[in-house]
């Protein structure tokens, strides 16, 4: 049967890894090159590449980045970051990419999710979609993106926001600019949209779980998995090896692939532990090899 | 002396993986679109990503497919990956229907909409829908390795005889693996196969695949 994927993700500013990489056996841990080819000996199911640099010089040097990590790995490797225009999508497959990730890039222009589909293919363009959970009674999609407190979490002005009976579920709005702009745009009818425009993936960032280690933001994932007719990857939140199987169980988000960065990157877990643990939950996985 | 492969290059995808992966496994690869040097390979691959089109149209109609069926014809060993295994066969449901190479019966179908992944034991929510394409690691029938899947259409072998391996998404169980004669076809991409996938390509080379 088909097995859920788990995908290592690098952060890549100016050629380096962002946050730094904790391996043991590696020269240099900040090299992306170095850190891709290592995921790529232990099984990892595919390699994410994400170019989180804002300056042009930045930009070439992730090309070049890309065309080295694509030399080195015998997996397919998906990039993203930056993308706005067609030249961009050719640039980086061009380069080895094998798919290619378009943030806001498609909310500002989604006619380019339409032109890049049609002339390479959806199986090579994945929409990576970055959501926030408005709190309920506030859930205005059109306002600027407010600072959601995370679900559970106690606000300034009281007690945990808890979805009242009457609300039917939380509602998530779609940001853009690394979360920095709300863009009125309700998650899951973006995500039919960009899928109906040519997506063939989605990868799905809850931006309030990035970076915390505290999981996934299950709820919305599992939405978007079921809603959707395209695998979805979940991202954002990862601190131990049960988020990810939270992240990929029935029940749980029920998404198709697994992303996570720090939990691979500061030598945490291997991509085998990581294997092996969600076989030993029952998820279908491809084990690593020795 | 490298075993010197020839590397269709007809605009059906990155070739630079597949390019890469021949290498690895002691290939001398020549990358070409010239029909003379396709119908004179002495091994022939033919990769490919994508769909069914006006672009394949032109290809089996064109200088092209006569040169492809030249060197199959001649006996030289042919490896066709996902794309350029199913253009080995009559045809396809893809793009309103589209004609294949016609080397090997059977054609390309669609995965049907709505199957679904049954529940784990003691788990009473709704079945996980599968997606369309299917992509990812898949295990094969009966050699039991995983090997990277992207695909929509999955081929009908009319001959049960040319098919070495089987791999099953929901409810359709597909040729993963093709054998014929001189023939070898694979629906997974073994360039992206890690380990696998280099071990499938080395065995192609050393004609083990016979």
């Amino acid at each position: 049967m088909l097995k859920r994927r788990i995908i290592p993700c690098l952060d890549v500013r100016d050629g380096r890894v962002v946050k730094g990489v904790h391996f043991g056996g590696l020269r240099d841990a900040g090299d992306p090159v170095a850190a891709a080819r290592l995921y790529d000996e232990q099984g990892a199911d595919e390699i994410c590449l994400l170019d989180i640099t804002a300056t042009a010089e930045g930009r070439a040097t992730f090309v070049d980045v890309v065309r080295q990590v694509a030399a080195q790995i015998f997996c397919p490797l998906t990039v993203g970051g930056g993308v706005r225009r067609r030249s961009d999508v050719a640039r980086l497959l061009d380069a080895g990419a094998d798919k290619v990730a378009i943030n806001s890039g498609a909310v500002i222009n989604p006619a380019l999710v339409e032109d890049v589909a049609a002339r390479y293919g959806r199986q090579c363009i994945v929409a990576a979609v970055d959501v926030r959970r408005l709190p309920p009674r506030r859930a205005h999609p059109g306002s600027p993106a407010p600072a959601a407190p995370a679900p559970g979490e106690p606000t300034p002005d009281g007690p945990a926001p808890q979805p009242s009976e009457h609300d039917d579920a939380p509602v998530y709005e779609v940001v853009i600019q690394g979360g920095a702009r709300g863009t009125g745009l309700e998650a899951v009818a973006w995500c039919e949209t960009v899928v109906r425009l040519g997506a063939g993936e989605i990868l799905l960032t809850s931006m309030d779980r990035d970076g915390t280690k505290r999981g996934y933001d299950l709820d919305i994932t599992r939405t978007i998995s079921r809603a959707v007719p395209v695998p979805v990857i979940a991202s954002g939140g990862v601190g131990e090896l049960a988020h990810l199987y939270e992240g990929l169980a029935t029940g749980g988000g029920e998404a198709d692939a697994a992303l996570a960065a720090s939990i691979f990157h500061f030598g945490l877990h291997t991509i085998p532990e990581a294997k092996r643990y969600l076989a030993g939950r029952g998820i279908p996985v491809r084990p690593s090899s020795p | 002396m490298p075993r010197q492969v020839v590397l269709l290059d007809a605009g059906l995808g990155n070739l630079g993986s597949v390019e890469r992966a021949l290498a690895q496994v002691g290939a001398a690869v020549l990358r070409t679109s010239d029909p003379e040097v396709v119908a004179a390979a002495r091994t022939l691959v033919v990769p490919g990503q994508g769909a069914f089109g006006d672009h394949t149209d032109e290809i089996v109609a064109g200088p092209l497919g006569d040169a492809i069926r030249a060197a199959i014809a001649r006996r030289v060993p042919f490896l066709g990956i996902c794309l350029g295994m199913q253009l080995l066969f009559e045809g396809s449901d893809e793009a309103g229907g589209r004609r294949g190479l016609g080397i090997l019966p059977g054609r390309a179908r669609r995965f049907p909409e709505g199957m679904t992944e049954p529940p784990p034991p003691g788990y009473d929510g709704p079945s996980r829908p599968l997606k369309i394409p299917h992509v990812g690691w898949n295990d094969v029938s009966p050699e039991g390795e995983h090997y990277y899947f992207v695909h929509s259409y999955y081929v009908e072998a009319a001959e049960a005889d040319h098919v070495r391996w089987t791999c099953t998404y929901g409810d359709v169980t597909f040729p993963a693996a093709v054998v014929h004669e001189n023939i070898v076809g694979c629906q997974f991409h073994p360039e992206k196969s890690q380990r696998a996938g280099l071990r499938f390509l080395r065995a192609f080379l050393l004609g083990g695949w016979k």
